[in-house]
């Protein structure tokens, strides 16, 4: 061993993670070649490698793990998100005069009381009564078919009669496309994620499970089936998943419903989907497990079936 | 080369596209933070497990690295990738879990060294069987190697452990690990090394 063999002993760690130049790379080779000591270093290295490679413990991240991590980080921005508009509405925000007042006002209290439904008519009222609007913070157009929701009053100055209001406008929307279009699916998500519409939600998870094409549609029809509250929901989501039933994480979904959920028929669903898979023995221990304090008789009898022909 | 430059138009195409979502969700739009999450969200969990090594503390530091982004990413310039800003945030946060751990472990050992309880279980012990090395579900799987394996990382510090994760099981070139560490190339290249040498003494009976 020379004085270089332990710059090339350094050089060996990064050889091996391809994280060493081509010339630095012939060089090391050419000496590895040459010094038994750093041949000796290389092969224990690469061994190491080797070992890392073959472990079996495996490092996969449980695949209900990130359902569940991605369900709580949902429901952490949602309370976030519901702080913020507490405290700061930015959606919009017009100025009226003292001129128009009264008329602010009375629109103000029908915000509040309803949730009204703005027409146009309204719209082109409020419209002209913004005058000199900040050009920093100019007034946005209030749609036509726009409904105005949780409307409130953010500043009032009786000195200058300015009021500021702050609220949500949302406006109907009808889309055409193809479900491969982006914004069909994203439009679908958002459906699906509709906690005061079971019905919409539903719809939304049978037009996904006829074209369960890709990934984000997985998850989607994954996260209904094991956190939907409409039993309805989950049944359809869980048909639609069925074609992905050899899948490692769908089969954890499978396996997650197996086990927690509380409607008799949705479990019958699951273990019929999971028992189409090839006969395994992991398998078969994993769902003696699931189901072994199962109180539904077909659920336990199909199990035995199926853990009987896999010995 | 029709492949090469496809590819390059596909990456400028991808890198377009965060940068909108990114403009979006600075401008409050939770859609497009969700749709960036998604697309680094596996990444950050793989992470998280590997280095905290259980579910629940994964589970926490997933949801600390997002919130902390979403909260935080009205200041993010695009003076690095975001991918980059995101493993930094996620980093730093397992870090802290790590040390959290750490300060626990004495503040217990402390504890259990002034008090005699015999009869109780060591506390120490108590804390190591809620990792995921001693989990249950893990062991059916492990075998002598891999433990030996998940052994011979313990002896890591903080910062070899969290390089040799980022390059070996992320597989994250070792440039782009100095830029999330806040460091340099070179000091990745050591860290590196020091923990292959650790790794390699101590797997060499196996």
């Amino acid at each position: 061993m020379n004085v270089n063999c332990k710059d090339y002993q350094h050089q060996i760690t990064l050889f091996l993670y391809d994280e060493l130049a081509e010339g630095a790379r012939h060089e090391l080779e050419a000496h590895l070649r040459e010094c038994g000591a750093c041949k000796e270093a290389f092969d224990s290295e690469r061994t190491m490698h080797s070992m890392l490679a073959d472990d079996p413990t495996g490092w996969d991240v449980p695949p209900d793990l990130l359902v569940e991590s991605r369900k709580a980080l949902a429901d952490q921005l949602d309370l976030v998100e519901k702080k913020r508009s507490w405290w700061r509405i930015p959606t919009f925000s017009v100025v009226f005069t003292p001129i128009r007042l009264l008329e602010s006002a009375a629109l103000i209290a029908m915000g509040l009381a309803l949730g009204v439904y703005v027409s146009n008519q309204q719209a082109r009222q409020v419209q002209p009564t913004a005058v000199n609007p900040p050009s920093e913070n100019p007034a946005p157009a209030i749609p036509r078919n726009g409904t105005i929701s949780n409307l409130q009053v953010v500043n009032a100055d009786p000195v200058t009669g300015q009021v500021e209001l702050a609220g949500e406008v949302s406006q109907p929307l009808r889309f055409h496309g193809q479900m491969e279009d982006d914004t069909v699916r994203q439009l679908l998500f958002s459906a699906l994620r509709d906690g005061n519409n079971p019905g919409s939600r539903l719809k939304a998870v049978e037009v996904l499970s006829q074209k369960p094409t890709d990934e984000s549609i997985e998850e989607a029809l994954i996260n209904a089936l094991v956190y939907d509250d409409d039993a309805g929901v989950r049944m359809r989501a869980l048909e639609g998943l069925k074609t992905f039933a050899n899948e490692q994480h769908v089969q954890a979904a499978f396996m997650h419903t197996l086990q927690n959920d509380a409607n008799a028929g949705i479990r019958i669903e699951a273990i019929d989907a999971l028992l189409a898979n090839p006969k395994d023995a992991k398998l078969a221990q994993k769902l003696t497990e699931a189901t072994k304090k199962d109180d539904n008789p077909y659920i336990r009898t199909k199990v035995l079936q199926f853990v009987g022909t896999t010995k | 080369m029709e492949a090469i430059l496809k590819r390059t138009a596909q990456r400028v195409h991808e890198s377009e596209d965060e940068k909108l979502l990114i403009e979006q969700a600075q401008n409050g739009d939770r859609e497009a933070f969700e749709q960036l999450v998604r697309r680094h969200d596996r990444d950050i969990l793989r992470l998280a497990f590997h280095m905290l090594g259980n579910r629940e503390e994964a589970r926490e530091v997933f949801q600390e690295t997002f919130l902390k982004a979403f909260r935080s990413l009205g200041r993010f310039r695009f003076e690095s990738s975001f991918y980059t800003w995101i493993y930094r945030i996620a980093t730093n946060v397992s870090l802290d879990h790590l040390r959290k751990r750490q300060t626990l472990k004495e503040e217990i050992s402390y504890e259990s060294d002034t008090e005699t309880h015999p009869d109780r279980p060591a506390l120490k012990d108590t804390l190591a069987a809620t990792t995921y090395y001693s989990n249950p579900e893990r062991r059916l799987y492990g075998k002598e190697v891999g433990e030996k394996i998940q052994d011979a990382l313990k002896t890591l510090s903080e910062k070899e452990r969290l390089v040799f994760e980022l390059r070996h099981y992320q597989g994250l070139r070792l440039k782009m690990i100095g830029e999330i560490m806040g460091s340099t190339e070179e000091t990745a290249k050591n860290y590196l090394f020091r923990a292959t040498q650790k790794l390699r003494a101590y797997l060499a009976n196996v």
